[in-house]
């Protein structure tokens, strides 16, 4: 007792000027910020956030990570993101606290099991663990889950995919600006971006309620605000912003140790090793910057637990909340930039999938930044990917065919 | 979060009856000619004011009518219209 405390990051002077300014403190924002000091020397760098880092959807997920995505574009990003986090821990010298639990999807039709092989099918392809199960199966995995035909759908089969977990989110963040921190990184909260400053129809700078910075760089890591920072130079964005809320139930005692979901009743739940039930799920599906809960989704995640789980009847949550998320028409990300505005970059569209490719995302981003180029990873990525009607088909997932859409 | 939404039929409803039909843009503003810029800026590039912001709705759960009203994304209230008319 009595030790000193010795701060991870602390408050540093604000330069008229840096090599690259990236506006979010969120994990994308701090992860990029690591890996251009990391990986290309790139230390003259400044974080920028308006309220405190990792106040927005990166502390406010359910901290799921996996790579059991559709498309052959997107599995090998979160499938490398996915390696990352042991190395990471390592790295960082910081306990991210990666419970690898597995990943269980549920399905309860046909058309959710094809879904399903499509999954699967995409993933063996890339040598990623994932495989189907037969609902008996499926309660090996979750001793507690109703596989008679007693739900409104019953358990059809699922999808299992072993590597996935969950990690702590606030580590995540604290990891890196921690990391980031050591190496020269300028970590600026409650500092707002008010405009970017084009000359020539470059980025010049930014203008923050704190004075003018100027940078040959910025990447918006914005996350729910992306929209509005890309607005600041004239690029508007196929992103809407909705809000996902998730909540908590009271302590239990450890019963649950896959992380199961559900496309059909659009629930998924795990238990933190609190022995909290963590569960979400519910977007309300119009624009809103606010961050309230609905009784409407209390209901309905209340229903949909006790129906694949009748055990829970009477379990009682403790809190819940909301966070945005920036969703574009395919489900996949926008990793773009040097294109339409010269040192503008991008990191955004993330949808509700940012946090488990935010480091990886930061570290391809770092070498964009620094390349002026996309790395190959990231060209499919492109925002001209929506005029030129090139989606990814990361929509074909079984959580889109549902009796809910 | 529950709010209403005015349905200029049925009044002021629960938003659960309602499905949201999009950023309001007006018309189509060319006809079939346009390029890919064109077709990208009407079918997905979004304004996401934080603020009022003009929007379709659908009311999925009543009269079935489509209507326009003014929304401020930051509150979740309907902005009020003057007079009642338009």
């Amino acid at each position: 007792m009595g030790a000193k405390i010795k701060k991870m990051w602390a408050d540093a002077p604000l330069k008229k000027s840096y090599e690259a300014v990236i506006i979010g403190g969120g994990v994308h924002g701090l992860a990029a910020a690591y890996f251009l000091a990391r990986d290309h020397g790139l230390t003259d760098v400044a974080v920028i956030e308006r309220r405190y880092i990792g106040f927005g959807g990166s502390g406010r997920n359910t901290t799921i990570v996996r790579a059991n995505q559709r498309s052959k574009q997107n599995v090998p990003l979160y499938d490398e993101g996915l390696k990352l986090w042991p190395v990471l821990i390592k790295e960082l010298d910081y306990n991210l606290m990666f419970f690898n639990s597995g990943n269980l999807n549920l399905a309860h039709s046909e058309g959710g099991l094809n879904g399903m092989r499509l999954a699967v099918s995409t993933a063996q392809f890339m040598n990623v663990g994932s495989q189907l199960l037969t609902p008996k199966e499926c309660k090996e995995l979750v001793p507690l889950l109703d596989i008679s035909d007693r739900p409104t759908w019953p358990v059809q089969g699922g999808m299992y995919h072993p590597p996935g977990g969950t990690l702590r989110h606030d580590a995540v963040v604290w990891g890196l600006a921690k990391g980031a921190y050591a190496r020269g990184v300028h970590i600026h909260q409650g500092l707002e971006a008010k405009a970017i400053k084009l000359e020539d129809g470059k980025v010049a700078g930014v203008e923050t309620d704190r004075g003018f910075i100027s940078t040959p760089r910025v990447l918006n890591a914005a996350g729910g605000y992306s929209p509005q920072v890309s607005a600041m130079v004239g690029i508007k964005l196929p992103i809407h912003v909705i809000t996902l809320q998730a909540m908590v139930s009271e302590p239990l005692k450890p019963f649950l140790n896959t992380l199961f979901s559900s496309g059909e009743y659009h629930v998924y739940a795990n238990q933190s090793l609190r022995g909290e039930i963590v569960t979400g799920a519910h977007m309300d599906p119009w624009p809103t910057y606010t961050t309230d809960s609905s009784a409407y989704f209390i209901k309905h995640q209340a229903e949909a637990l006790v129906q694949l789980m009748p055990a829970l009847k009477g379990t009682k949550f403790m809190r819940l909340w909301a966070g945005l998320t920036d969703m574009t028409p395919d489900m996949a990300p926008i990793l773009d930039g040097n294109d339409h505005v010269p040192g503008y970059y991008m990191d955004c569209g993330w949808g509700y999938f940012g946090f488990k490719s935010g480091p990886i995302s930061g570290r391809y981003m770092a070498k964009f930044m620094v390349d002026g180029e996309p790395p190959d990873m990231l060209k499919p990525f492109t925002l001209r990917r929506y005029e030129n009607n090139r989606f990814l088909g990361e929509i074909a997932t079984p959580v889109y065919y549902g009796p809910w859409n | 979060m529950s709010f209403t939404i005015t349905c200029p039929i049925c009044g002021k409803r629960n938003i659960y009856e309602f499905r949201f039909g999009g950023e309001d843009r007006g018309p189509r503003p060319f006809k079939n000619e346009a390029n890919p810029e064109e077709w990208y800026d009407y079918i997905h590039a979004r304004s996401n004011p934080a603020g009022v912001q003009p929007e379709m709705w659908f009311h999925r759960d009543g009269c079935g009518v489509w209507f326009a009203i003014e929304r401020d994304t930051t509150t979740n209230q309907e902005v009020e219209k003057e007079g009642g008319d338009s």
